[in-house]
């Protein structure tokens, strides 16, 4: 059972309140598996230390996620991975991928691009993704769950350059 | 609504005829940390030595804990400590000297807790010395020490980061995030510059202009209050293009770029939408919402002698989208 959450990065001046900075990194460490149901995070003023933020920004971040599915209070014991993460930060992650979607499709029309062309620039970056992890994308039901890791971690961080 | 730690209503303080302090009204609310943020001379100083009694206020009044610090009693003023910039007294007594001076001060001293701080802020040594022989960084750093062993209800911190390396200015955000976790911990008003590790630390945050209270309120709220907005535009847009809430707004051929105060996510969708225009929305960290609302407000103050207009441009913005 890890104990130790891998590292978050902040950047408190980007914009991003740091409680959603956090929740975003947990949900990615959730959605690819690098955090499983039942794992332990650290204690609020274990995280806040290690971090240098105000115990409340962990308190945030750590009810909303709660009340998200991805993690769950343990009475007495701490705060772990729930196990409904995994489905639920994978829904998540898809639907933001569906609004990368959107956005390069409102991108496309502005540019006059045509959609065959779209269609083939899609296509020619999905054959440079490794076989192994595009079979995974392909067997993956519409509600997640099985999901490349490798295609997910990508969505985050084209998410976060936005 | 909760109670409010510190609350000051329509403080006014000049010296001669140059108004420090011109009608500030400050709500602190009991166990948050309020960041204190202004250009040099708003008046965050004044400010906090009236909540502290150091000075008496012309008009209004200022109440820390309920209390008016100008004549409250020593004991309830042991409840209060403050980090202030100009600490000269007692330059001939040693750090430990010092702490055994506040110990009689303050009666929830804690003579451990001192003892941990100072070895954290690598102050060991520098304890034996008189204070008038340390070094600014290790004065400030040495009163930081006596503010929180002192174990207040409500600190209050006047830059405190000031003169410190950034070695040292991490020890000092370690050491208050450890009594920030600590239970109960205190009401913080702190005043810096240093706006990341404001964002780090502060839940409030008040940003003072020309001796009054320009914005405040909870950090994420003031800091989502303000944005950076790109519209394009599919023909060149009209010369009188305008934008509700727009501190300042500028037009190049098809791209319009303005900062926004004060207007939704859904409200600058359905404009873009209505003037057939596509739009980006960046967020602001605090730094640039603290730049966007005093170069606005200066503006205001003088949009003659400067010839500047909302559209026109802004020599001081920062950098453009990033």
């Amino acid at each position: 059972m890890a104990r130790k959450l891998p590292p978050l990065l902040l950047d408190p001046s980007g914009g991003v309140p740091i409680y959603r900075q956090i929740m975003d990194q947990v949900r990615a460490y959730t959605a690819t598996g690098v955090l499983k149901p039942g794992d332990q995070l650290p204690s609020i003023r274990d995280l806040a230390k290690t971090l240098r933020v105000n115990p409340t920004t962990i308190v945030h971040a750590y009810s909303e996620l709660e009340h998200g599915g991805i993690l769950e209070r343990q009475q007495g014991r701490g705060v772990f991975v729930a196990a409904t993460a995994e489905q639920v930060s994978v829904a998540e992650a898809r639907a933001d991928l569906r609004r990368m979607a959107e956005r390069l499709a409102m991108d496309a029309v502005q540019l006059g691009v045509p959609l065959a062309t779209v269609q083939r620039w899609m296509a020619e970056a999905l054959s440079t993704v490794p076989d192994r992890e595009r079979r995974q994308g392909e067997n993956a039901n519409d509600h997640g769950g099985h999901n490349s890791s490798r295609a997910l971690e990508e969505v985050e961080h084209a998410g976060d350059g936005n | 609504m909760p109670a409010m730690a510190i609350e000051a209503r329509g403080l006014c303080k000049a010296f001669g005829d140059e108004a420090a302090l011109d009608g500030l009204d400050l709500a602190v609310p009991e166990g948050s940390v309020y960041g204190l943020i202004g250009r040099n001379g708003a008046g965050k100083t004044t400010a906090i030595k009236l909540l502290l009694g150091l000075l008496h206020a012309d008009e209004g009044n200022a109440l820390v804990l309920g209390l008016d610090m100008w004549s409250a009693t020593p004991l309830e003023r042991s409840r209060v400590a403050a980090v202030l910039q100009d600490w000269q007294a007692y330059d001939w007594m040693s750090g430990n000297e010092l702490c055994v001076h506040s110990a009689a001060f303050y009666p929830r001293w804690d003579d451990r807790y001192a003892f941990r701080l100072v070895d954290g802020f690598e102050l060991t040594t520098a304890m034996e010395r008189p204070v008038g022989r340390l070094s600014g960084g290790q004065r400030r750093r040495l009163a930081v020490v006596l503010a929180l062993a002192a174990r207040p209800d409500v600190l209050i911190l006047d830059e405190p980061a000031a003169n410190l390396d950034p070695i040292a200015r991490r020890g000092l955000l370690d050491a208050l995030v450890d009594v920030l976790a600590a239970e109960p911990s205190p009401t913080v008003l702190y005043s810096t510059h240093l706006i990341s590790d404001l964002e780090r630390l502060a839940d409030h945050v008040g940003i003072m202009h020309a001796g009054s209270m320009l914005a405040a309120g909870p950090l994420d709220a003031l800091s989502a209050s303000v944005r950076r907005v790109q519209l394009v535009f599919d023909h060149v847009p009209q010369p009188d293009l305008s934008l509700p809430g727009a501190l300042i707004m500028e037009v190049t051929g098809l791209v319009a770029t303005a900062v926004v105060l004060g207007v939704s996510d859904a409200g600058l969708k359905a404009l873009a939408d209505r003037m057939g225009a596509r739009l980006d929305v960046f967020p602001l960290g605090l730094e640039d919402v603290f730049v966007e609302l005093v170069a606005s407000a200066e503006r205001r103050a003088a949009p003659k002698a400067q010839g500047r207009l909302v559209g026109a441009r802004d020599e001081r913005r920062p950098e453009g989208f990033r």
